[in-house]
Order: C-alpha cells, then structure tokens, then sequence
C-alpha cells in the first residue's frame, strides 16, 4: 500500500516529534514565551500600575494578562483590573473612557502590546476615532484633508487625554491675534464652554439664526452677547431689538419695543414708520399727506392727537364747538359729517332728520340751539297757544296730525266708551282746554230721570256704557239680599222717585187674608227675604218649645184656628185622652207620657211598691193586668203553697197584698 | 518560456501582491500579522502552502483516478509554494519573534529548498508525461543497438557496407548518448533522493511548526482575548 502522503516519511516523522519535543522544551523554558508575538512595551507611564511600571515587566507571565481559557474572564477585565483610572472612569462616564463608553470588551479597539519594548501601547487610529464623543467634533480641525491638517499632538501637546484652553488660544491667536483678543475680552478664555468642534463659530460662522446685515455687520460680537460665556446663555442671546437698544431708544419706550416695525439694521434714520403703531393711525385723507404737512419743521414728536392740532386755522364754526372736530368730521373730509346729534340730548328722529341743519341752525349757529318746538315751531303752532310751548306733549316728530295725546294727564281720564270717541264729541269748536268735566256738560239728562234723580250720573252710570245703569242698593238702608236682588226695580219703586220707596215688607208684600190680624208682628218674623214660602217661626221663642215629636208636626196639628196664638199648650187640648184610661189617669199626660212619644210611657209619679218586684223589670202590666189603680200579685203568687201559708190569715187576698199591714214593700213573710 | 509559465505567474502574483502590501504600508502602516489583513495574509499563505504539500503529493499517486496532468499539478504546486510561502511571510510583519519567527525562517529554508529541488527533479529524464524512463527501457534499447551493429558486421564480413558503417556510427551515439543518460539518471536520482531526504523532514518541521503557530495564536488571541 503506497502513502497517501509523500511525506509521510519515517523521517518526516521523527523531524516532526523532534520539533514538538523541541517547542515543548522551548516552552516550558521560556514560560510559553515563544509563542509570544513580540516583546512588551516598557515604555512607563507615572507611577507603578498593578505593581509594575510597565508592561515589560510582565515578560513571561503570560496569565498576567491572558485569563485562563473558559474561565469566564477575558482579558478586558484583567485591563482594568489593573488600570483602575479607566475603570473609574467608564464607572463615572466622565474622562476620554467614560465619554467613549468603554468597556472591558472594547479595550482592544484601541490598546494593544507585543508590538515592542517601544513600540506604542494605543493603536487609536485618529482618523476614525470618535472625537466626537468627547464632547468636541474634529468638524473643524480636521486631521487631513483641506490642505492643511491638523495633528493630535498641536491640541494635546501634553497627553492625548489631556487639554488646557490656552493650546486653542495660543493656536487662533497666530490666526487672528485682533480678534481672539476681542473674543476672549468678551466671551473668556473658556473655549469649550461654547465651542464644541461643530458649530465653527468663527470667521466661518454665518449668524444665520439673526442674520447680521446694515449696521449690524460690523457690530462687536460681545455689544449683543454680553457675558456669555456659555453655549446656553450664547444661543439665548434674545433677538429683540430693545434688548440692545432700549437704552438709546429716542422713543422712550412709546412705541414698544419692536423696532424692526419702522427701523432697519440698515440705520437708524431712513425709517418706515407704521403710523398706526402711534396714538394717531392715518386713515382717510390723512393718507398721503405729506409728513411735514403735521410734523412741521419736522418734529416728530409731541404733535398731539386732537384735530385742532392741525386743524385750528381751518375751524369755520368760529370756535363754537370746543370738544374735537372728530366727534363730527370723519378722516375722509371736512364735509363727511357724521354727527350724532343724540349726544346733544336732541336726537333727530323722524321728520328731524330730513331738513338741513341750517333749517334749525340759522346762521350757522350750532351751540345753545334752543329744544323746544317751539323755538322752531311758534309760526306752526295751529292752537295759537292755547296749549302752550310744549308742542312735544301731544305731537310726535314724524308729522304734526299723527298727534297722540295722553288725555290721562287731565283731569278726566278717557275710560269706557271715552276711549274710542272723537274729540271733537266733546271738544267742540276745537276747544280743548277748560273743557268741562261734568257728565251733563255732554250728556244732556233724559226726562225720564224728572227731578229724583238730583246727584251725580256717575252713581248709576259708567263710562262703559249708558245702558244698563247700576245702583248699589246696598248703601241704602235698605240692602237687597234674597229675592230682592233679582227683583225689578220698579216692583218696589213704583214710582219714579226711588227715594221714597218704604223698606216696610207691607209696602211691598200685602198681609195675605189668611193671617187675618192674628199676624201683628213683623212679616219677617216668620218669613226672610229668600222667599215668602216655607216661613220659619221659632217656637222656642215662646213658652211652648218644640221638643220630641213636636218639632216635626205640622203647625196645623196643634194651631187648628187662624190664631196662632190662640193654642193651648195642654196636652189635652191636642191629644184625646184614650178611652183605656178611663178614670183612673186623672193627672197630667206628662206624668207617664214624653214629648218623644206617646208610647211607651212610663210612670214617673210616686210607687211605694217596687216597680221591679219579682222580676217585673218595670212593666206594669205584670201587676196590673186590668187597672193602673189595681194591683193582682195572683200572676206569680197564686200556687198552692201561697194559699196554704196565708190560711188562716183574715183578709188575705191576692189583690191586697201591698197593703201597708201585709206587704207595702213586697218583702217580708 | 512555456516551459516555466507557472515561474512567471508566480512572479507577477509576488509583483502584484508586493505592491498592494506596499501602498497599504505607505498610505496606513506595515499590516500587524493580528490584524484583518495580516490574518488574512497568514491564512491564504498557509492554505497555499498545504495546498502545496498535500495536492501534487496526492495526484502522484492517484493513478487510478487521475484528474489532470502531471505538469499542471506541479505547475499549481510550484505556483503555491511560492506565492504562498511569500504571503506568510507578510503575514509576519517582519517580525521575527519566537515560534513565529522561527516559522517563518523555516518557511524561507523550505520554499529555498523547494526551489533547488525542483531544478534536481527536472534533470530526471521523463516522458512526456513525466513518467521517469526506466533503466530496463534504456538498457533494452542499447542492447537493440548492439544486436544491430552485430548484424551488420556479420553480413559484410570483409568490408562492411556503408550503410552498414551509417548505422553503426548512428548505433554507437545513441549508446554513448543512452549511456549518458542513464549516468545521468543515476545521478539525478542519487541527489533527488538525498533532496528528499532533506526537504521532507523540514517541510514536515514546518507544518507541525505552523500548526502549533495556530493552536497558540487561536489560544491566546481568540480564547483568551
């Protein structure tokens, strides 16, 4: 079987374990350092770091650096084991590593070593390092490119992670000694503060957030960026134009505090004023009038506001109006009046407002124009004065007919049927005042009043109408209650004088033949005025009163004559004694008897004998069968044993045994 | 010219290569053998290089299964060898520290050895396939030459005949050349051998050299990074 391999060879062989023998010893002999790829740095930063200067010094510990394979641990970690600067640094996010966001996997981005004992331990490459996070862009100091670069040591002659302001400084200083002199004298000399590497704020710096033109141009940084000393407080430089020029404002604050409205950065003369920023807006003719036309010798200030101002010379009222010429004159021209004649307390209403103003303004004579119509009026004045001056109290402005007057300011007040009449009705002749007040001054008295009816016409009629009168009859002496009020006048005054009327009932109501003259009282004794029938009589009045049965019996029962008082008040002269009585009832009927009823009576005179003896309970008949004045006990005692106790008893008998010798209280043997 | 195309290549690859590796050393800085294109380097050189060992090795005794020829292998193996070996030894970044720099000494000797080599193996004589003539070969063909010469003189026995004396004049060049060749041979391979004998084991110190190169930088840079 051939080699697969030609130099598989016994030779090969023992060459190849003779070689791993030989990096075997060569290891072990120099602490793996073989396999080492170059020597350490030894270049020594300050002080001792994790023990030793520098990392020649680790020569052949290899673990120093390289943690145990598997063991969790990479070697980042055994960099800031050591370098506890960086650690602090990346903990704090401050100095070059915070800044950078380090960490013990990034250690090798920009560190290395085995490149020599002099060879550098940072491989950073500045082209592609993040300067930026830094807090300060290379935007600007670019390390190439633009013709000339600039290099890390020019910025950081001491360290690459160091900085000090004056290294800028004394750099822009070679560049523009004026004007970093000028910058530092107004912003300080802590660059950082507002330059970043970005912004560039230098000769390339454009101000295009305020764009600097006219005067601004040439302006100091510092006149408008006063102490900043800070990107913060540069940027919140305001770009109102008071902030920097309140205090040479002419204005004095007057005309707020946008000057751009009228000013330029151009200058300051050469200004398009807005008038309508002022107290006076230009409007009407007053636009296009040549400035100096107001501003004379041109003054710009302290013009004044008030027409007269201006206008004083032009005043044809002669001074009459004192208040400003604007309360009538509009902006647009003299002659564009729009006056409100209502602020003069003589509004111009209706027929007012069409004549000229000259019509009541003679002469051109506006103030102290009198108001009253008849200052204008007098030669209009159709009553000849009859109602004096005040034309206003019965005409309106819109025409003189049209005149409503308030007739309530007499002293007759238009009511009912008033209302609606012509004046002319009463006001004859076109007479209105002193016009008499009196009914009968229009309304002449109809013969059928003849002389009863003396007094006024108002007590029976209205102004509502003639017909039907009205006459409260209750301020007579005789009010009308009941069928009286319904009645007719004429059924009690019979004549034509209502005043001599009778308020007798008789005068009226003839005494029916009935009553014949045993009725001698008053017929309201037993009638009222709601009706003749049914009459009432209260009987209680006399000595006879109604009580029981009396009350609900017919009058007739008992006053059987035409003479009422003619009746007895026996009960015999009404009720019949029975025949039952006989003789034995010979007191009075009440004894037994009630107004209730007849029956049941009940005795109430005097009864020696228990009334309720032997269970009689009060009922006669129990002990008296057949008379009132007879007694039989033969009813309950007429056994056997009764005859035999009284035998031999002399006068026993059953009808005498209440006798006062036997038994007068039914008790006893 | 043809003959030593692959030589050519070689040169112009090293040309080429050489001139990327200088402008990038110019413009940036001589590649560290850790970085991306150190790394690089050190790998496609090493690839190239056992490219160089195992695939000429391989088709050599592919005879079964022969995928192109001969000379092309050794073309592509002469071609990798060098350009390989010149790409490791970029890759060390001319520093030549320990195991590393040991390596690449040792790459320097073998692609050296290599090269005389290759001009020992080109004195073997070969067929056009490269296919070494074996001594029974040429020893047959003088023994032909021989028996031709024997003929000839057995047939015009007083004065040979001229075109008897032609071939025999003709016969006895060829041996002296065949002879030549075959001392040559002798030779050739005698040295070939002593050449393998030396270029084998080094090469093999090499591979084993680089593999322990690899383990230790994977362990150090990569595991305990």
């Amino acid at each position: 079987m051939r080699r697969p391999l030609g130099c598989l060879t016994f030779s090969a062989l023992i060459a190849a374990v003779l070689v791993v023998l030989a990096i075997v010893v060569a290891a072990a002999a120099t602490g793996n350092g073989i396999f080492s790829p170059g020597r350490l740095s030894s270049v020594a930063h300050g002080g001792a770091v994790g023990g030793v200067a520098s990392h020649a010094e680790l020569e052949g510990r290899c673990e120093a650096c390289h943690a145990p394979a598997l063991s969790g641990e990479r070697m980042g970690d055994r960099c800031l084991a050591c370098h506890t600067t960086v650690t602090n640094e990346i903990a704090s996010g401050g100095g070059l590593h915070g800044r950078l966001a380090a960490s013990a996997a990034t250690c090798r981005d920009c560190h290395t070593d085995h490149r020599g004992a002099t060879a550098a331990l940072t491989l950073a490459d500045p082209r592609v390092f993040p300067h930026e996070q830094t807090g300060y862009s290379l935007a600007a100091h670019s390390l190439s490119g633009r013709g000339v670069g600039v290099g890390c040591r020019e910025c950081h002659p001491a360290s690459p992670v160091s900085y000090s302001a004056p290294t800028c400084v004394g750099c822009h200083q070679g560049l523009d000694a004026p004007y970093m002199t000028a910058h530092l004298a107004a912003f300080g000399s802590a660059c950082l503060n507002c330059h970043d590497g970005v912004d560039s704020y230098g000769k390339t710096f454009t101000h295009a957030t305020y764009p600097l033109t006219g005067g601004h141009e040439k302006t100091e940084c510092g006149a408008c960026h006063k102490q900043a000393t800070t990107l913060a407080v540069l940027r919140a430089t305001s770009t109102e134009c008071v902030t920097c020029h309140a205090a040479k404002d002419i204005h004095q604050g007057r005309l707020g505090s946008n000057c751009a409205e009228c000013h330029s950065p151009a200058g300051w003369t050469g200004a398009t004023i807005n008038h309508d920023r002022t107290r006076f807006a230009l409007v009407g003719r007053h636009v296009g009038v040549l400035c100096e036309s107001c501003h004379v010798e041109r003054h710009w200030t302290g013009i004044g506001t008030t027409c007269s101002s201006c206008h004083a010379k032009d005043d044809p009222h002669r001074g009459q109006f004192t208040g400003d010429c604007a309360a009538c004159h509009a902006a647009t021209g003299w002659k564009d009046v729009t006056f409100d004649h209502a602020k003069t307390g003589f509004a111009l209403t209706a027929g007012h407002a069409k004549p000229a103003c000259a019509a009541c303004h003679a002469g051109g004579r506006y103030v102290a124009t009198p108001t009253t119509c008849n200052a204008c009026h007098a030669k209009d004045d159709a009553h000849s004065g009859s109602f004096g001056k005040d034309c206003a109290s019965c005409h309106k402005t819109t025409t003189w007919t049209d005149a409503t007057f308030d007739h309530s300011r007499t002293q007759f007040k238009l009511t009912g049927a008033h209302a609606g009449v012509t004046c002319q009705k009463c006001h004859i002749g076109g007479l209105f005042k002193g016009t008499p007040t009196a009914c009968s001054s229009c309304h002449a008295k109809p013969s059928s009043h003849t002389s009863a009816f003396a007094g006024s016409c108002s007590t029976c009629h209205s102004t509502k109408a003639w017909k039907p009168a009205t006459f409260n009859h209750n301020q007579t002496h005789f009010k009308l209650t009941g069928a009286h009020v319904g009645a007719a006048c004429q059924k009690c005054h019979t004549s034509s004088h209502f005043s001599d009327a009778s308020t007798a009932c008789s005068s009226c109501h003839a005494k029916p033949s009935s009553h014949t003259s045993a009725f001698a009282g008053s017929c309201s004794t037993c009638h009222s005025t709601k009706a003749w029938k049914p009459a009432t009589f209260n009987h209680n009045q006399t000595h006879f009163k109604l009580t029981g049965a009396h009350v609900g019996a017919a009058c007739q029962k008992c006053h059987t004559s035409s003479h009422f008082t003619d009746a007895s008040t026996a009960c015999s002269s009404c009720h019949a004694k029975p025949s039952s009585h006989g003789s034995n009832f010979t007191g009075s009927c009440s004894t037994c008897h009630s107004t209730k009823a007849w029956k049941p009576a009940s005795y109430n005179g005097p009864h020696t004998f228990p009334q309720r003896h032997g269970g009689a309970g009060g009922v006669c008949s129990k002990c008296h069968p057949s008379s009132w004045t007879s007694y039989s006990c033969a009813r309950c005692h007429s056994n056997k044993s009764m005859i035999d106790k009284h035998k031999g008893r002399s006068g026993f008998s059953l009808t005498t045994c209440a006798n006062a010798n036997c038994h007068p209280t039914g008790g006893g043997d | 010219m043809a003959r030593s195309r692959e030589l050519v290549l070689a040169l112009l690859a090293i040309l080429a290569i050489t001139g990327l590796y200088a402008g990038y050393a110019q413009a940036v800085s001589v590649p560290a053998a850790s970085g991306l294109i150190g790394h690089s380097l050190g790998i496609v050189g090493f690839l190239m290089m056992l490219m160089t060992e195992t695939l000429y090795s391989l088709r050599k005794r592919a005879m079964r299964r022969p995928r192109g020829s001969m000379r092309s292998w050794l073309q592509f193996h002469i071609f990798t060898g060098l350009v390989g070996s010149y790409l490791v030894v970029l890759h060390s970044a001319w520093s030549f520290n320990g195991l590393a720099g040991a390596l690449t000494v040792m790459t320097i000797v073998v692609v050296g050895s290599g090269f005389v080599g290759r001009y020992i193996y080109t004195a073997v004589p070969r067929t056009a396939d490269g296919v070494v003539i074996e001594a029974q070969e040429l020893q047959g063909q003088l023994d032909l030459v021989r028996r031709e010469m024997a003929m000839a003189q057995g047939a015009g026995a007083a004065i040979p005949s001229g075109t008897a004396r032609h071939q025999d004049r003709r016969a006895n060049r060829r041996l002296r050349e065949i002879e030549r060749q075959m001392a040559a041979l002798r030779w050739a391979r005698r040295v070939l051998a002593t050449w393998h004998a030396i270029h084998i084991p080094l090469g093999m110190a090499l591979f084993v050299m680089a593999f322990v190169h690899i383990g230790a930088a994977v362990h150090y840079a990569t595991l305990l990074r």
